[in-house]
């Protein structure tokens, strides 16, 4: 029995899923390299991560070695990957793809906003929806009311007048109904936050976040997913991928501040993990060869993490059929190896993470309409 | 006033007007003053508050015609008769409405019809619109010209647009229906070309016939750009013998825009419906003439269809989109439909069935006319009955613009502004869903502290842009507790000025206040 049960009173343990995008295409052949394929090495001379500096994963892949703080979720079967990820559209627009991805193909709205759309009226409490940053993105359009923040200061009762808080409180609670019930909700979640704020944060045993943007937003989140204020769900992102150009320093940092960032958030939520999934996305991948300017230019399939409870990590799901260059795909008569086509559509990979949130089989109609579900099996035991 | 923001740019007008290029700051204030900048209105010289400890009928008719009341709407109202006010804004035109379109005109180039357009008028031989609707030919070539502008600038502009609007004009319940429709034939911008083309329908459809009738309101959404794009018609199509129409526009015109849900249609129905409008569709961005909408004989179904029982003989081409929504107006179901959506904005979330039937068959009766239908619901003793009085929980945007209102606030309606609406959930279009934002209080009653937190932005002037002066505001009125009545509507409980003395907060605590939540 969780204080939560308490406050949405359906007896119903509450959820939450957190979006984490990398925006301008994460090379996904970078972050889980098929170290045992030939043909990686051979398309990437240079780049390619050898299998000696990878953490291996197993008999196919390995992680990159910034990412060596994931290896303790994937040992305790917390972290799962889908390879070869990615949209069906061939846009190589940045803004295009993310659009796509986001709105879940050319519909309006985004997949989470709608997803949202699709909970119960009691779900939707002030803090049900958070995307940390400066502006709403597109994934969370179309979410019944979704709050922008960059801190948690944002979550009180503003206002100069010393008294404003109290007396408010006073009027309703001679409101009887519903009204009244809501306003108490809100309240109680207020006090939680108040409280939070008053004591420095302390991040459960071993969470070491980084002090990077990213590392602050997670570490806001777990504060809000341990204060049960009704978080259902919530986005992030880390940008900065689009790596054309000497991309392994660039690679080493932004996968150092992934990990640290998402291993923190893991341990400081400590048994809340289970209740809680964390999917980690990009909008296309890079080419499988490398460039003459030791970077990579925009491809198709990239890889795609899911960190959470009930997840069957340890393991990379889905369709891979390795980097020989006739099933790879091609752009034009180009030679070589081209891009890493996309066998497992993203809408296939949330659909499973969805329902273990709660979605049924009407509500993944309307999160990703015009859309043939194939929800990729084995994800959930 | 026959220049243009679209052949001056703002700073440009403004330094011409002020006699060239050695022009100060205060110079260009003074022009853009000139052309119309949004002003808090002056108050009238009658500001009595309510006097009553209940909302009156005088109140009530504001209340719920009205995104709110301003200070001394309640003594005109009063003083002319509510049901003076009532046949006074049910006939828009007639409403001197030049201070609040000034003001759209100088601030929002984007939005003006565009009195010549860079490519030719089509051929009226050969626009279908024009030999099927002759009201509404030249439209493709009134939309393209939004392909112009960032679609950022479109959304920006139109949400403004509405908002400044819904503050400044004084046809408050043609704004209201305007919500109303947008709300019905509900358009997310967000969807490929409807980014720039729903600034047409707004103009073109939601806002050409929010008062109208609602065969002319049907048929403009039918054959709108941005709806052929949102609801995907301009892919319903039967060129070749395996394709099968696209049904989305079909079913959502059916449960939504006319029949409702439980109108006795089958899936049949849907098909036939559909079959009925394949071949219409719209210019993509990467064609000329974009926007622009058409009829193509070849992807036209040109079979039989039955809709509802009623036959459509094979051959009629483009007419059969006319007489699939002929079918659907005068459906009985389509009455009762709106009647019970419009009962429900109206009267309550639970709308008494009376009036419904009541608002269902003065629709009918008129053929469909807007304005005979309201007038029948605002007769109804359901409309009028003190139980329901102060009871309707107001959506989020009602209650910032009844907040402007109440304070009477100048707002440039910019982006400050706009961003607690979106955080209340609550700006204009920003809805994915066809059936539009709810209506219902239970959708809305979660987003208090973002309620409580723009009170007391507003009261403290903290939002940037939107200005009130409260104490001044407090001493024209005559004292706290005509502030108190002006805001509530009625005359404030013991609690309420218990709670408004000690806190100190003012107007903000009156905002925030439960009683203000209602209309």
């Amino acid at each position: 029995m969780t204080t939560q049960a308490v406050i949405t009173g359906n007896g119903d343990e509450r959820r939450t899923l957190v979006t984490v995008f990398l925006r301008g295409a994460a090379d996904g052949l970078a972050l889980v390299p098929p170290t045992a394929d030939d043909h990686y090495h051979r398309a990437r001379p240079r780049l390619g991560i050898k299998p000696g500096a990878a953490v291996k994963l197993d008999e196919r892949f390995g992680l990159h070695p910034r990412l060596a703080p994931l290896a303790g979720a994937w040992a305790e079967g917390q972290l799962a990957i889908v390879h070869a990820c990615g949209t069906e559209d061939q846009t190589r627009s940045h803004f295009e793809a993310q659009d796509l991805m986001e709105h879940g193909g050319v519909v309006a709205g985004g997949w989470l906003g709608r997803w949202l759309q699709t909970r119960p009226p009691e779900r939707r409490g002030a803090l049900a929806c958070v995307a940390v940053g400066k502006a709403l993105p597109e994934c969370l359009l179309g979410a019944p009311a979704a709050t922008v923040m960059q801190s948690l200061d944002e979550f009180a009762i503003g206002g100069k007048a010393p008294r404003f808080g109290s007396q408010l409180e006073r009027l309703y609670a001679m409101e009887r109904g519903e009204l009244g019930a809501a306003a108490r909700d809100t309240f109680a979640a207020l006090a939680r936050i108040e409280a939070m704020r008053t004591t420095a944060y302390r991040a459960a045993d071993g969470a070491a976040y980084g002090r990077d943007e990213f590392s602050a937003g997670l570490a806001q989140l777990a504060r809000l997913i341990k204060a049960d204020v009704g978080l259902e769900a919530a986005s992030i992102d880390l940008g900065g991928w689009d790596s054309h150009i000497a991309q392994e320093g660039q690679v080493e940092t932004l996968a150092g501040r992934l990990a640290a960032g998402l291993d923190a958030f893991r341990r400081d939520l400590g048994p809340r993990l289970a209740t809680t999934t964390i999917v980690v996305m990009t909008e296309f991948g890079r080419t499988v060869e490398e460039n003459s300017a030791f970077g990579t230019d925009h491809g198709r399939g990239s890889a795609l993490f899911v960190l959470g409870g009930g997840v069957r990590g340890g393991r990379v799901h889905g369709a891979w059929h390795g980097l020989a260059p006739e099933g790879l795909e091609r752009r034009g008569v180009l030679e070589g190896y081209g891009d890493l086509p996309v066998w497992n559509n993203y809408r296939d990979v949330l659909a499973p993470v969805l329902a273990r949130h709660g979605a049924d089989a009407a509500a993944l109609a309307k999160v990703f309409p015009e859309w043939e579900l194939k929800p990729l099996a084995g994800m959930y035991g | 006033m026959t220049l243009t923001r679209r052949h001056f740019v703002a700073g440009g007008a403004a330094a011409v007007l002020a006699g060239g290029s050695g022009c100060t700051k205060a110079d260009v204030a003074a022009a853009k003053r000139w052309f119309g900048k949004p002003a808090a209105p002056a108050l009238p010289k009658t500001l009595t508050p309510p006097a009553a400890a209940e909302i009156d009928w005088p109140m009530h008719v504001l209340n719920r015609l009205t995104f709110g009341a301003r200070p001394g709407d309640h003594a005109r109202v009063t003083a002319m008769g509510a049901e003076a006010f009532i046949a006074e804004q049910l006939a828009p035109a007639r409403i001197d409405d030049d201070a609040c379109a000034r003001v759209i005109r100088h601030e929002f180039e984007s939005l003006a019809d565009p009195e010549s357009t860079l490519f030719p008028r089509q051929d009226d031989a050969k626009d279908p619109l024009a030999q099927l609707f002759p009201a509404m030919k030249d439209k493709g070539a009134r939309v393209g010209h939004l392909y112009e502008y960032k679609e950022k600038v479109l959304l920006e502009d139109l949400t403004r647009a509405t908002l400044l609007r819904a503050v400044l004009s004084e046809r408050q319940l043609f704004e209201v229906m305007v919500q109303f429709w947008s709300d019905h034939f509900n358009i997310d911008p967000s969807k490929a070309d409807a980014k720039w083309l729903k600034a047409a329908d707004d103009r073109d459809v939601i806002r050409a016939h929010a008062l109208g009738r609602f065969r002319d309101l049907l048929r403009a959404s039918a054959v709108s750009p941005a709806m052929l794009w949102y609801l995907d018609g301009r892919v319903n199509r039967k060129g070749k013998p395996e394709d099968r129409p696209n049904e989305n526009y079909a079913r959502e015109l059916l449960e939504l825009h006319t029949l409702g849900v439980h109108g006795g249609y089958t899936q049949q129905d849907v098909i036939e419906t559909a079959r009925c409008l394949t071949g219409w569709t719209v210019r993509d961005r990467k064609k000329f003439f974009r926007g622009r909408v058409e009829f193509q004989p070849r992807q036209h179904d040109d079979g039989p269809k039955r809709v509802l029982g009623t036959e459509i003989p094979a051959g009629l081409g483009a007419r059969d989109l006319d007489r699939v929504l002929e079918i659907l107006t005068a459906h009985p179901a389509t009455a009762r439909h709106l009647a019970e959506k419009l009962c429900r904005r109206f009267i309550a979330d639970e709308p008494p069935a009376a009036a419904v039937a009541a608002t269902a068959s003065a629709f009918a009766q008129s053929g469909g006319s807007i304005p005979a239908t309201l007038r029948a619901l605002f007769a109804t003793p359901e409309f009028k009955a003190p139980e329901y009085r102060g009871t309707k929980f107001k959506r989020p945007f009602h209650f910032v613009v009844s907040a402007l209102r109440a304070a009477n606030a100048e707002t440039d309606a910019g982006k400050p502004v706009i961003d607690h609406l979106l955080r209340l959930g609550h700006a204009p279009f920003r809805y994915a869903t066809p059936d539009g934002y709810p209506e219902t209080a239970t959708h809305w009653r979660n987003g208090l502290l973002w309620r409580w937190n723009f009170a007391a932005a507003l009261a403290e002037n903290r939002i940037k842009g939107t200005r009130v002066e409260p104490a001044e505001l407090q001493r024209r009125l005559g004292g706290e507790a005509a502030l108190m009545a002006t805001v509530l509507g009625r005359t404030p409980t013991a609690a309420e000025r218990a709670a408004f003395a000690e806190s100190e907060a003012g107007l903000a605590l009156l905002v925030a206040s439960p009683g203000f939540q209602y209309a």
